[in-house]
């Protein structure tokens, strides 16, 4: 693969006191492309993530971004180099409006001011980028909004900042289906536009529907990072639910 | 020298078509982005934009929003949305819309209405009519219509616009272009296309294929309907019957199509089948998006019966997709109408079919996405096809509407 991946990790390993969390685990995303992170619950999905996002420090391992090796030791390091990680419980402000969820803390950046009326108008224009259909003001309030639309304000951060790497941890738990499946298109365009997107669901049909390659954990390791056109749903169930299928995951 | 070359005139014509659709497709642009994106020079710019400017096609002004930056702005070259307009429609088996849509593709106005399965198609004329009519009336006055296209679920001859096969829908009416043209009396022919064919166009210029020049569309209503885009064109065959993915026969034997024969897609995976697998029945006053939702719904709720038809049908659906990506090596597969739903719905059964289906070089680079258009394919479209016309000879088409006492 002549691409440099955004993200490379290997070796990594992440001990909770004397419980080993993560083994030697490898993982890579890609720009363009929509990486599913599967695996049982306690695999050690949101771990990996949360090592990522320089909320855990590893105690092991390689970390590279875009090919260089970083050190990443707290969230907002990982901010300022393009990683934007949307967690479960969304860290957006209920009492706050759409605009002033997405700039939040940025009101200002590189010395230029910016107005309400321009806020508005790129909190717009990147909304309608990302949605099929509109969110009406964007001066709601947070508390006001769907689900599946605060989803998308919060994947619209990452847009709105120029974000490299976007990590979902699975965004559509507690969404109905209509808007699991905006949120899935939402998705699969960020990736469209280049970024490098990780999303982490147990819902195969949302797996097999966006993303481009399925990276396997298994009981605190990474079993198998394969192109989801070159996989079955069966394999993908075996490999999560035993470590592995047939020539792909552990060896016995 | 160049003998039988093009003429200065055919050049002139060709660039004039070409500024116009790249502001149609791409939005306002500056004389240097055009410049630089058409490969011409700025002079050249300048003079082809004074002539569509003369011609009320496209006007130079500030531009809006954001992001000013310090010094001057440059002007921008707009279309004239509001001024030059196509009329689309859309005959759906459970709905009809009529829109206006402006040059730049912004639909300016539209009136959409559900349509009564059986409904008398003596009526279908009356009431597309009426909404076209309505459209119209509420045009600026000096706007000029430019052309119209109606998409339906059926099989059309290009040479003339013929409905040959529409197993799906009665429109009551072989010539429906000719009838509408002849009842609007705005002086413009109505097209006629299979709607899927104009989805395959509408993704291909303005939604999940802008870059892509050989994708597949897949439609679903109550049938499947295939669009394919090769290199760049429609793929219409011999008469423009082409692209009729519903009737590849993927079951020998299997269920029956609409169409006399056994085992076509359309029949594996339509509406009916899945309503049928999921044991429901298809209801009067549930229209067939709806009920397609209803299921994947319920699958997801873990509905056994529901979960099963969907994965009989993602496994058929993959099959299809599997040999369209043998057969045509498409970049992209768009899912749109209610096989939106059934993609997502289904999506693990259909790659995995494709996993162990399809040839592996073809496969691996082949994207799936779903519309990015939404319900509005079909559409879309049509206005895109209306335009087709104005956008290869702009001034010419526009003197010659602007002035109708001088056509006989
Ligand atoms: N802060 C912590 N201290 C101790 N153990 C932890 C901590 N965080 C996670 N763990 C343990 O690490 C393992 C992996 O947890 P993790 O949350 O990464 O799993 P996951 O793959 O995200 O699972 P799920 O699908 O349920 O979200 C679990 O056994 C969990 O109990
Ligand atoms: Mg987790």
């Amino acid at each position: 693969m002549s691409v440099t991946p955004a993200l490379d990790l290997r070796g990594i390993e992440k001990s909770f006191g004397s419980v080993t969390v993560l083994h030697d685990v490898a993982f890579s995303a890609y720009p363009g492309e929509v990486t599913a992170l599967v695996g049982d619950n306690g695999a050690g999905k949101t771990t990996l993530v949360k090592c990522i996002g320089g909320i855990h420090a590893f105690d092991a391992g390689e970390y590279r971004f875009e090919g260089r090796p970083v050190r990443i030791g707290s969230p907002r390091e990982a901010t300022r180099l393009g990683i934007e990680i949307v967690h479960q419980d969304l860290a957006l402000c209920e009492n706050l409006d759409i605009v002033q969820n997405l700039f939040l803390g940025r009101e200002r950046r590189r010395g230029l001011t910016l107005d309400e009326t321009a806020m508005e108008e790129m909190a717009r224009s990147t909304l309608s980028g990302l949605a099929v259909r509109t969110m009406g003001s964007v001066r709601q309030r947070i508390a006001t909004l769907s689900g599946g639309q605060r989803q998308t304000v919060a994947i619209a951060r990452a847009v709105l900042w120029d974000s490299k790497v976007v990590i979902l941890d699975e965004p559509a738990a507690a969404l109905g289906i209509a808007q699991t499946q905006q949120v899935l298109e939402v998705v699969r365009r960020l990736a469209d536009k280049g970024l490098a997107v990780v999303l982490i669901s147990h819902n195969m049909n949302d797996v097999f529907a966006v993303s481009d390659r399925i990276a396997a954990m298994y009981l605190g390791r990474m079993v198998a990072q394969v192109r989801t056109s070159d996989v079955t749903h069966r394999q993908v169930v075996e490999l999560i639910t035993s470590g592995a299928s047939g020539e792909l995951g552990l060896r016995r | 020298m160049m003998k039988g070359g093009p003429s200065q005139e055919d050049i002139r014509r060709h660039n004039l078509g070409t500024l116009l659709r790249f502001v149609h497709l791409r939005g306002p642009a500056s004389r240097a982005t055009l410049a630089e994106s058409l490969g011409l020079n700025r002079s050249t710019i300048m003079a082809l934009t004074a002539d569509l400017t003369a011609a009320g096609l496209v006007r130079e002004e500030l531009p809006r929003g954001p992001g000013r930056r310090a010094g001057r702005p440059s002007l921008v070259v707009r279309p004239e949305s509001t001024r030059v307009y196509v009329l689309a429609f859309e005959v759906g088996v459970d709905r009809l819309v009529v829109a206006r849509v402006g040059l730049g593709g912004v639909v300016l106005d539209r009136r959409e209405g559900v349509r009564a399965r059986g409904s008398d198609p003596a009526e279908l004329l009356g009431v597309l009519v009426a909404g076209a009519r309505a459209l119209v009336r509420k045009a600026e006055r000096d706007a000029v219509c430019v052309g119209a296209t109606l998409g339906f679920p059926g099989t059309v001859r290009r040479s003339d616009d013929t409905i040959m096969f529409g197993p799906n829908l009665d429109v009551g009416e072989l010539r429906l272009g000719d009838a509408l043209s002849r009842r609007l009396g705005l002086g413009i022919p109505v097209s006629v296309c299979n709607d899927a064919n104009l989805g395959a166009l509408a993704e291909h210029e303005r939604g999940a294929g802008v870059g892509c020049d050989n994708l597949i569309y897949l439609h679903g209503d109550v049938g499947v309907g295939g669009g394919i885009i090769a290199h760049g064109r429609l793929l219409g065959g011999d008469e423009g019957f082409g692209g009729e993915i519903g009737h590849m026969i993927i079951n020998p034997g299997g269920r029956l199509c609409a169409c006399g024969s056994k085992g076509c897609l359309e029949a594996e995976v339509g509406e009916r089948t899945l309503l049928a697998h999921a044991g429901r029945e298809e209801s009067p006053d549930q229209p067939g998006r709806d009920a397609v939702r209803a299921v994947v719904a319920a699958a997801d709720a873990g509905d056994i019966a529901a979960r099963e038809a969907l994965q009989r049908v993602g496994s058929w659906l993959g099959l299809g997709v599997a040999n369209l990506v043998n057969v045509f090596n498409p970049g992209l597969v768009v899912f749109g109408g209610t096989l939106r739903d059934i993609y997502l719905g289904a999506a693990a059964q259909i790659r995995s079919v494709m996993a162990t289906g399809a040839l592996a070089a073809p496969r691996e680079r082949v994207k799936l996405r779903t519309a990015a258009l939404g319900d509005d394919t079909t559409l879309v479209g049509a206005a895109e096809f209306a335009f087709a016309e104005v956008l290869a000879d702009p001034v010419q088409v526009l003197t010659r509407l602007r002035a109708p006492e001088a056509v006989p």
